[in-house]
Formats: C-alpha cells, structure tokens, sequence
C-alpha cells in the first residue's frame, strides 16, 4: 500500500483474488461481501487506478444494507411505489414524510428503529436513536414538537443468565433511561408508544424512535441541493471518531459483529441539539435553507452523496475545514464518522452572514465545507490532494438484491383451552401482572409527556393517580387553531409471528383504532420493518407477507405510507426475531375539545360494543400466557371497518360517546378492565350476546375491528339510531366501583375495580 | 441557555392574558444585548440547563449572576415579578433569591432528587397557602388546583428545618402545597417528589420573588370537554398567568 501527505492510502485491490478481496473487507471492517468487492474491483480495472482508503470506506458506507437497502428495496418498491398519496405531500421522497395538516401548515413524521445500537450500548444506543429521529423531522425545516417510541425487550425477569449478551433487564432500563434523558433534555413529549416483552427479543432488543413535527407549507425543505454554486454548512456538534462503522455494524447479526466494538455506539448530546434545533428553525424561518439533511448512518459520506445525488448535481468537499473534536482523524474517519447532533444545510453563499449571526447567537459552531457544483463526479480534498473523485451513481445508488423469499407452509394447530373449573378473577389477576399485559406506567412517568403545554390526550387518562392508558395521544400543534394531531405506535407481532399477513392487518387494524377512538381521523403510515436475517429466504417471506398486506391496507383505507424503514439481521446465534412490523399511524382532529379517552365518565352510563363478533384467541396474549400455540389468527375485515370509523367519526362531535377504547391486547375484559382503571368506576355487564364462544373467548378474543363505547344513558336511542346497520351489542352499565360480568345467567367474574388495579398498576414493579 | 425548554408554553402564557413577553437568552445578558429594567416582569422557564449533569440549575445560577446579579436585584426590590418553574426555581434557590433570607447566597433549601429517585411526570393537585401578592387576583387560599409536575430533583430540603421551615410559615413564604383533589395533604404520589411539609413552591419575603415545581404554565386551559365537566372551565395556568397580569397592570410596571 501506498501512502501520502494526508496519511491516504491506496488499496491495490485490482490485483487481488476473491480470498484477498474477503479478507480486505474484513481488515478494513468494511462489511461488503467477496462478490460486492468483485464488482468494485472490476469498476476500478475500469477506471485505470486503484480506490483509495477513503473512496473504499465510502462505498462500504453507500453499499451498506442500512443506507442502500439492497434486500429490501426490490419489495418495497413493489409494494408500495403504486400507493396513492392521499393527504400526503412528500411521501417516501425525503428523510421524513410530510403531510397536510391544514391550509398553511404539514406536520411531518418518521419512526426508525436503532436496533443493534441498543443491543450492545442501550443506553446509548436508545438516546441516539432518539436524537437521530428528531433531527430527520428538523431536517425537513419542521419544529420537532413530540416524540414517540416502540421497544421491545426479552425475559426481563429470567434469573439464568449465562450468555455473554446483555441481560434483557439490564437492556429494558438503560434503553428507558437513554430515552427518557435525551426526550426531557431536549424539551420535547414522549406521548406514544409501547413496550413489549419476549423470548425472541433476548438477545436482539428493538428500539423503534418516532417524531413528529410541523412545518408551514411554504417553508418545507428538501432533502436535496441542486443550485449550483450553493455552499455546504456543516453545523452543530463537532466530528470525532465515535460511531465509526455503524451502518455495516448494523447490517450483520450480531455474532457476526466482532469485538462488540462499542465505538461503533454514537455519543448523543441533547444539550447541543436543543439550541440547534433553534438556530436551525430561525434560519430556516429567513428561507435562507436550500437543502438540508442531518448526519446518521454513514456520516458525511451519506448525507452528501444522496443529497447530490437526488439534485442530480455534485459536490466538492474540503475535508479540512470539518470541526474536528479530537486531532489527528484519517480522512476515512472523518468522511464517515456518525457523531451526532450535525446538520448538513447548503446556503446562498451571500447569506453566510445572516447564518453566523444566527449560530452564533445560539452558541452553535459550523463551517463551511464545500460547494455545489455541476458534474457527475464527487470530488474529495485533504491536505491538498485529491482523496476521492467516484462517479455519483455509482457510489451512492448501491447494488440491489431480489432474495429469494420462501413462505413455509404452516403447520394447522388447534389449542385445547383448560375446562372452566377455575376461578376467572384469579386467572384475570395473574394474567394483568405480567410484564406483557400490565400498566407500563413506571416506564411512561418517566417520560416528559407535558412539556409544551400541548398534549391534549397525555399517554395516561383518567383522574390523576387513577390513570389508565390512553389509546392514542392527541396534541395541538398550533396556537391559533383547535385542530390536533393524534398518534400511536405498536405492533402485534404475537399475531405477525402466526401469521405474517394476518398479524400485519391485525397491527394495521389497531393502529387505525386507536386513532380513530380519540375522535381522529388517520391520515399517514409510517412502517417500521424490524427482522431477522435476510439471507434466510423465510425472513424474506415475511418482509414480502408484511409488506403486501401494509400496502392492501393502506389503499383499501385510503392511507398514504410517508416514510419508513427496515431493520434487518435481528438475529442472536441462528435465533430470528419474531417478525416486527412497528406502524406508526397519524391522525387528525378537527377540534381537540371533541376528544375522547378511554377512562369512563360516569356512573351509570350505558356501555355497547360496536364491530361484529370475534371469537379466535389465535394470537392472543392469553395464549401466550397459558403457554399455547395457533396456526390461525383473527380475519380482519376492512370493510367494517371503514362502515365503522365513518360512522363514529361522524358521531363525536356530538358528544354521545364519552369514553372509547379499542379491543386489542387482553381482548374484551383487558379493554373493560382499563376503562374502569382510569377514573375507578366500574362495569356490570352480560356478555351472553358478544358471541356465541365459550367464556374465555368471549373475554380475552383479540380479533375483530371492535370498540367498547361508555354512553350516557339519556342518549342511547340517538347512539343505536347513529349506529344503524352496525353490529352493536349493549353489555350493560357503569358502577360505582365493582366489576361484575355474566355469561348465559352465570356469573363469571365479581369483585371491585381495585382489586383488578392492584396487580395491573405494579406488574412491572421491581423490573424497572 | 442551552438545555433551558418550557419556554414555549411560558412565552404562550404571557401572550394569552395579553402581555407581550420576549425571550431573553443568557448571552444577550451576557454581551449586554438588553436592559433588564425595560421589563415588567422576568420568567426563568424549566428544562436541564447546560444538562443539569452537575446539580440542577447550578450553571445557569452562576452564569447568571455573573452577568446580572446586581440588575436582578434591583428588579426584586422595585416589586417587579421574578418567577421561576422547575428549573427555574432550581435557579433562584441557586443564586440565593430564594428564600431571601441572606445577602450573597443562601442554602438553607435546597432542591434534591425525589423520593422515588426517578423522574416524575404525573398531575396532581396544589393549594394555596399564603396570600401573595402576584397572586391575589386570581387564584384562592386553600382550592385545589390541577396542575403538572416533570422533574426528578423538586424535593425540598430545608437546612435546619426546626427553625427555617417555621421562619418559612411566619414570614408567609410557603406559597402553594402538593394536595389531595380534596385539598389536605396526602403523601406520595399526590406529593410527587417527598417535599418536606408537601411544599411546593415558595416565595420570598415580599412575596415578588416565585419558586414553583409544578407547571402552570403547561396547563394554561382544560382543551377537552371532559375535562372541563371534571376540573372546571378555567385551568391553573389561565388563573395564575391573569394574576400576574392583574398585578403588572395596577403596579405601572
């Protein structure tokens, strides 16, 4: 190897056979197969040179699974390029999706996961993802104004531990803390989400970040540059050597990942970004941004690659006028580092001096680092030489995989549920205090869910200190106007493990509900792809299942799909996730003092079950709890479902609805159960006509696109003359605090709301 | 400065009872960028000033009273509201304006981590204590008020409290204490943090000087009509935020 001025190399890789090119990719941790460095081997026999370090770690970088998707993007492109767009603006165009709000405003959203990260450094690796996904909606010129997040952990609890991997607690409290430090600091509300526990995820926890924000239509910007002549303004945090190799870290399984290198974990610092995200909106308020894209995975590499390359122009880039945080950097190293809290902007150069006013009134540091200019070529300097100089197709577009995909044949299972001798409270009981079924207040609390004054519907409803969740939660993102923003996030991956297709409906259908109960109507998707290994063609099957269903959903509902991503190679020593579709979903309300949440009101109030009967446990939590497997998951019907949000829309500024809640997770009893724990009123109720299953069933099925409404008794003909043609089922009535339930004259469940609370409220006590 | 939030909420607080609130940040202090006389009324919102890595609030203290503790003091004296949320009270007991008691700085409170040793963000209830006279236009002793909290350092500690937290009662400084919905003291989680005697925020001597934990300023009015059935038409942050107005107004500040 040659060596120069500026410490570049050149990597004779011309020469050299398969084993030798393997072998470089793997001494330069650069995480690209024998045949991907074939392909570059020939390219440069084709230039008449040798790559140089610099220009090989950035095509590492631009090939990476994470930045290029090469499994991936054959099927998401099938399955989702035909989608309208709806209300949407930019959909699956720029770093974020952004969507119509009212006339003058968008709001703009992105969920991501931060999977591997988390896996080795979860503190880190959660505060980060966090970072990262705000700096996505800022990067559109939005103000970030909540946040929301999707994690999932294994046996939190298990006392046997031998493996070298992180013990799944350890990982469950530091992701919480590295969530709830960099969300508090940074002055923005947690207000949605979910947490989920199992085995699969022992050694491959997800962490699955959303933002949402909002932007005045006029002041959108782009995610990339095409004025020529426009300089680059890299700013905020300085370029140091941590996070060096993320994305091809993140691209391999973990076993894979040698050393568990930690410096490949970013640092997050929320006390930078805060006044960043001021100097950014205030410049970009003056219109003085033309382009803009923050720094994650692939660092500079990345960022300025795919901006130009989006522009269909080029760049030249002076690597010495980068902000350095420790000396002495290769060139590699600084084009590639991921450290955090970086914003990429280009200017007119003639508003430089606007720019510096505004920085460093913020105390933020930037500097200039390059230009835009015409070309195909991207053009690198350090020291005076020229470090890289690729053609931007080539470089940036990366190789694109059709794997081979498998949908295995499922083995038909029928579960044989235990005799009713048992006591049904006691079982209940036992079921609410499982970390995957119970209240996931002592995570939530710990969570800023208040700054700025605009969340509506909180994650919490219900009187203070009695609280139950909320479905989903309702912001008010502009001062002059009543309209809000309802969001929510999750998945059924218990269903999705079933039945990919299926469990993806059942996700999609709850997503809708939750922000349909709140009186919102959905108007965006964001989807959250989280999987094994790609290699395997039965993890493509399921990328394939998932995202054909997602797309049936979205444009038999009318949904435009905004953003996304996929997170690939979850797996631990040949064990795969279960299959995680993470939706986030965005809805709207017209006037947010219509709003509805899920704790009842008032004693005495009628309670219906709208949405036809379901009586499969496929699926369900209960059978996961009982330790029993199911071929089959409920049917979805989207029909019904789009008869039954319309009418209910419909309904709730009239205010006959007082308290909703979907039934999902728990099924029927779960979703009584919750209304009751918000305000301490309780139900009495038949469910004789819910369906025509055995009780179990009937309590704890999690199918259907059902809703358990509280009515006030004086308006109950105006509700069921509303409902018309709508399976509507009336249960019975609100208490002052007992729980009673009857099936066919027997009475299956007597007690009081508290003592149901009690094991709910401190099920994940002692674990976090 | 940097790590300081709530000041959104804060500056829509201001604006809705009709004032016209600027922000002001640390450096245009700092390079004299302004005068502090030319306001009628200074509000240190909360947040994680500079992290909070250190103790809460003690850099902002510091960098404050580096560049304005001589015109913070004239401003107190004058009568002229000094309000700080959260943090912001952190900031007040930090550079001594808080309680008051002494030139130079004073640590008879303090702002420690809460009982439960994790970060709180819950709603609760406070009541009024004391008659204030920032606060006599809107708000009632002894009413129970909805109201936020989100911290994790708001337990007050009182440094030899056999006598400081009597010379606190006499002088009338104990402004609002965490409450039932009924009113009477309950212990955690109604008192979210362990404060000593429920305290949630306190006032200096004359009363001009204010230390909250809690968050009027999040909760300006009740937006669903559930919760306004429940709570009341008129929320804590309208009621607080008029009083203020109320007394700017009538004092010609």
């Amino acid at each position: 190897m040659k060596e120069s001025l500026s410490g570049v190399r050149s990597v004779p890789i011309r020469g050299m056979d398969l084993r030798a090119l393997e072998s470089t990719s793997q001494s330069m941790a650069l995480g690209l197969s024998g045949e991907e460095m074939l392909r570059l081997s020939d390219y440069f026999k084709g230039l008449g040179r040798d790559p140089t370090d610099v220009e090989l770690q950035a095509m590492a970088q631009a090939w990476s699974e994470h930045c290029c998707y090469k499994s991936s993007k054959f099927y998401l492109k099938k399955y989702f390029s035909g989608l309208e767009k709806h209300d949407a603006i930019l959909a699956m165009e720029d770093d974020a999706g952004v969507v119509s709000f009212d006339d003058e405003y968008a709001y703009v959203l992105k969920m991501e996961s931060h999977n591997h990260p988390s896996a080795i450094e979860p503190y880190g690796g959660a505060a980060t993802g966090v970072g990262g996904i705000i700096r996505d909606v800022l990067c559109m010129g939005a103000q970030p104004i909540a946040l929301l997040d999707s994690i999932y952990f294994g046996d939190v609890g298990t006392r046997q531990w031998n493996d070298p991997s992180l013990h799944p607690r350890f990982v469950l409290d530091n992701v919480v803390a590295g969530i709830r430090d960099y969300g508090n600091r940074v002055g923005l509300p947690n207000v949605a989400g979910s947490v989920d526990f199992d085995t699969s995820f022992n050694h491959s926890p997800l962490v699955n970040a959303g933002c949402i924000g909002i932007v005045r239509k006029d002041r959108i910007v782009r995610s990339f540059v095409n004025r020529i002549g426009d300089i680059f303004v890299l700013a905020g945090g300085r370029t140091g050597r941590d996070g060096i190799h993320g994305v091809n870290f993140a691209s391999a399984t973990l076993e894979e990942r040698s050393g568990q290198n930690r410096s490949v974990v970013q640092l997050g610092n929320p006390i930078i970004k805060e006044p960043l995200i001021h100097a950014v909106l205030e410049a970009n308020d003056l219109g003085m941004i033309d382009g803009m894209k923050d720094l994650g995975g692939g660092g500079l590499s990345s960022s300025v690659g795919e901006m130009c390359l989006a522009g269909g122009v080029s760049a030249e880039i002076d690597l010495e006028k980068v902000l350095l945080k420790e000396p002495n950097m290769e060139a590699w190293e600084i084009w590639i580092s991921e450290s955090q809290e970086r914003m990429l902007m280009a200017i007119d150069p003639s508003r430089l001096p606007e720019l510096e006013e505004i920085f460093n009134r913020w105390g933020i540091e930037f500097s200039v680092i390059g230009k835009i200019v015409e070309g195909t070529n991207l053009i690198l300097r350090y020291m005076g030489e020229k470090v890289l100089d690729l053609d931007l197709e080539f470089l940036t577009s990366g190789p694109v995989y059709c794997r081979n995909y498998d949908i295995p044949q499922r083995k038909d299972i029928d579960y044989v549920l235990p005799s009713e001798s048992f006591d049904m409270g006691d079982l209940i009981k036992r079921f609410l205090s499982q970390p995957e079924n119970c209240a996931r207040f002592n995570i939530t609390r710990q969570y800023d869910h208040t700054v700025r004054g605009d969340t509506i519907i909180r994650p919490m409803s219900g009187f203070p200190n009695h609280e139950t969740h909320s479905d989903a939660a309702v912001i008010k993102p502009l001062e002059h106007s009543m309209k809000g923003l309802a969001l929510t996030a999750g998945s059924r991956y218990n269903m999705v493990a079933v039945d990919p297709m299926g469990g993806t409906f059942g996700t999609m259908v709850e997503a809708y509900l939750n922000i349909m109960v709140t009186g919102s109507r959905p108007t965006s998707v964001v989807d959250c792809l989280n999987l094994g290994n790609p290699e395997d063609p039965a993890i493509m099957g399921q990328l394939v299942q998932i995202s054909s269903a997602i797309s049936e959903f979205c444009s038999r509902l009318g949904l435009p799909v905004v953003a996304g991503n996929v997170s690939l190679y979850n797996q631990y020593q040949g064990i795969n996730i279960k299959p995680v579709p993470n939706i986030m979903m965005v809805g709207v309300i017209d006037d947010v003092s219509n709003s509805i949440s899920s704790d009842f009101k008032a004693v005495g109030n009628s309670i219906f079950i709208i949405g036809k009967e379901s009586t499969s446990l496929g699926g369900s939590h209960l059978l996961k709890f009982l330790g029993k497997t199911s071929s089959s998951v409920p049917w979805f019907d989207m029909d019904e479902l789009k008869i039954i949000s319309e009418s209910y829309l419909k309904a709730v500024p009239s205010g006959i609805i007082v308290s909703a809640h979907d039934v999902s997770s728990g099924g029927l009893i779960q979703a009584l159960l919750e209304m009751s724990f918000g305000g301490g009123i309780g139900f009495d109720t038949d469910i004789t006509l819910v369906s025509g299953a055995r009780t179990l069933e009937k309590l704890f099925s999690e199918g259907g696109e059902r809703i358990i409404v509280e009515v006030p008794q004086s308006r109950e003909k105006e509700f069921l003359e509303h409902f018309r043609g709508i399976a509507v089922t009336k249960l019975g009535k609100t208490t002052e605090g007992s729980v009673h339930v009857d099936d066919f004259g027997m009475t299956v469940i007597d007690g009081t709301v508290e003592e149901f609370k009690e094991p709910w409220v401190h099920g994940l006590d002692g674990l976090v | 400065m940097e790590g300081t939030n709530n000041e959104y909420e804060a500056f829509q607080s201001f604006t809705r009872v009709g004032l016209d609130p600027e922000f002001i940040h640390l450096n245009d202090l700092r390079f004299k960028r302004i005068d502090l006389s030319e306001y009628s009324a200074i509000f240190l919102p909360g947040g994680f000033s500079a992290g909070d890595y250190i103790r809460a609030g003690v850099i902002f203290a510091r960098r404050l009273a580096d560049t304005s503790l001589q015109d913070l003091k004239r401003f107190q004296d004058e009568g002229k509201p000094i309000i700080g949320v959260c943090n912001g009270f952190q900031v007040l007991t930090e550079t001594g304006m808080l309680p008051g008691w002494g030139d130079g700085i004073s640590r008879e409170i303090v702002l420690a981590p809460n009982d439960s040793s994790r970060y709180e963000c819950r709603y609760t209830f406070i009541t009024m204590e004391a008659r204030n006279p920032l606060l006599s236009h809107g708000m009632s002793l002894k009413i129970p008020y909805l109201i936020p909290v989100a911290h994790a350092e708001g337990k007050i500690r009182i440094i030899n409290p056999d006598k400081n937290l009597k010379k606190l009662e006499d002088n009338n400084q104990i402004l609002f204490r965490y409450s039932t919905p009924e009113g009477s003291e309950g212990g955690y989680p109604w008192n979210p943090n362990g404060s000593i005697s429920s305290i949630a925020a306190i006032s200096n001597g004359d009363g001009n000087v204010i230390g909250l934990m809690p968050h009027p300023e999040r909760l300006f009015y009740h937006y669903t009509n559930a919760d306004r059935s429940r709570y009341g038409e008129v929320a804590v942050g309208q009621r607080f935020f008029t009083s203020i107005r109320e007394y700017i107004v009538m004092k010609g500040f």
